[in-house]
């Protein structure tokens, strides 16, 4: 599945977080992560999360659909994200 | 087929480094990059790298090979993981049927006998019948490989004077040479045979199967790893002779693309660039699978091949090497 993951945590977890969404998914500006995932590996990354943040406190917010097809992205400005496979 | 990851395709020379348990890539220009762990598969270097002990432990840990080639493009070598799927049912069977001259040969010559039919395919000419016809009566008599690698380079020949019929002046053949090659054309078949290898070994290593107990090459002169060659051939004609034609008539390689000395060539920085580009949207290409009643990608019908000679070695399944049925 697509994955786009944003995230608003107190400064202090932030570094956490960050580190683990590098896992999983690609960096496409700052607190916002994006890619393709299996199920397993999406439950793993939330499971991760869950146990970085303070839950009562941070927020996490995912949206998924079933592969990059389905969605349809413009950007303006700076283009933040990687260059892609060739590097 | 492992289900996520992606192939990635290192074009300019760069610094492999593990950060958060995950890859950073860093070129001399721009910022570093950062790849997902989970998200590769494996690491195509087509120019210098730097990597270090703890990158590639960690590549290890999450079972990622990096095939690594040479400035012309041959097959220098392949960093993989600990043998993680090993299985000794497989290997013995594997072993028993190459260890028979009978069941060998049989295989051996499907093999050859496929790889010319693509050939005739992805060259799309009469002009190569009667070499084929030639092929076809000869290849029953073949009592051992050497003969029937014998007959199979006289099919090539004919075949690359063939292709050259169908390409411009500068990016002719002339007659195979590799090691190094000595103009564009050879060039560009090196790097896409190198590349279409790295793919079948990666598909090997996803299996059970022993990489160097083949059937068709000999594997006693040298130490390579002869079933991922036999098995890279029938594809060879589908992305080598194909793209270059392709590529050709679509005037998408330059002549600028090549560094072309005396006596060799390879591919610049761009035309690498370009190569990798356009080898990684064939691989995406998918065709209808007739059995499995879905659209299968290139990439995946490699490792369908690694799984055949699997159900072989297990279930005693005739092999039939790969043809394009579209």
């Amino acid at each position: 599945m697509f994955v786009i993951l944003v995230y608003d945590t107190a400064v202090e977890r932030n570094p956490k977080v960050l580190k683990t969404c590098r896992q999983y998914l690609h960096w496409t500006q700052r607190s916002v992560f994006q890619g393709e995932l299996s199920t397993a590996q999406y439950r793993a990354l939330l499971h991760t999360l869950e146990t970085v943040i303070d839950a009562d406190y941070d927020s996490i917010v995912t949206y998924t659909a079933r592969s990059p097809i389905m969605m349809e992205t413009n950007t303006l400005g700076v283009a933040l994200g990687g260059p892609g496979d060739i590097l | 087929m492992p289900a996520a990851g992606r192939t990635y395709w290192l074009t300019e020379p760069c610094r492999i480094r593990r950060e958060d348990n995950s890859i950073r890539i860093e070129r001399p220009d721009g910022s570093p990059v950062h790849i997902p762990i989970t998200d590769i598969r494996d690491l195509i270097a087509f120019d210098h790298i730097d990597i270090n002990t703890s990158a590639l432990s960690l590549l290890s840990q999450n079972g990622i090979t990096l095939h690594v080639l040479d400035h012309y493009g041959n097959h220098a070598g392949h960093f993989t993981p600990a043998q993680s799927m090993a299985s000794a049912t497989v290997v013995r069977r594997q072993v028993d049927i190459t260890a028979n001259p009978q069941q060998r040969l049989t295989i051996s010559r499907s093999i050859v006998l496929a790889t010319a039919d693509n050939l005739r395919w992805s060259l799309d000419t009469d002009l190569l019948d009667p070499a084929l016809d030639q092929l076809r009566t000869a290849l029953p008599q073949c009592d051992s490989n050497d003969a029937l690698m014998g007959q199979e380079g006289n099919l090539r020949r004919t075949a690359w004077a063939v292709l050259d019929t169908q390409l411009p002046p500068w990016l002719r053949l002339n007659g195979r040479t590799r090691r190094p090659p000595t103009n564009a054309g050879n060039a560009f078949i090196s790097y896409l045979n190198s590349l279409v290898y790295a793919r079948v070994l990666t598909a090997l290593r996803s299996t059970p199967l022993h990489p160097a107990i083949g059937f068709l090459h000999s594997d006693t002169d040298r130490r390579r790893n002869t079933l991922a060659l036999d098995l890279a051939e029938p594809f060879k004609p589908l992305f080598a002779e194909r793209l270059l034609k392709r590529a050709a008539a679509q005037k998408h390689l330059k002549e600028t693309d090549f560094e072309t000395d005396v006596g060799r060539a390879a591919l610049s920085r761009n035309g690498r660039k370009k190569i990798a580009a356009l080898v990684k949207e064939e691989l995406a290409t998918t065709v209808y699978h007739r059995t499995l009643k879905r659209q299968v990608s290139y990439e995946e019908l490699i490792h369908l091949e690694a799984l055949k000679i699997v159900r072989l070695c297990l279930e005693e399944k005739t092999y039939k090497p790969f043809r394009p049925w579209w």
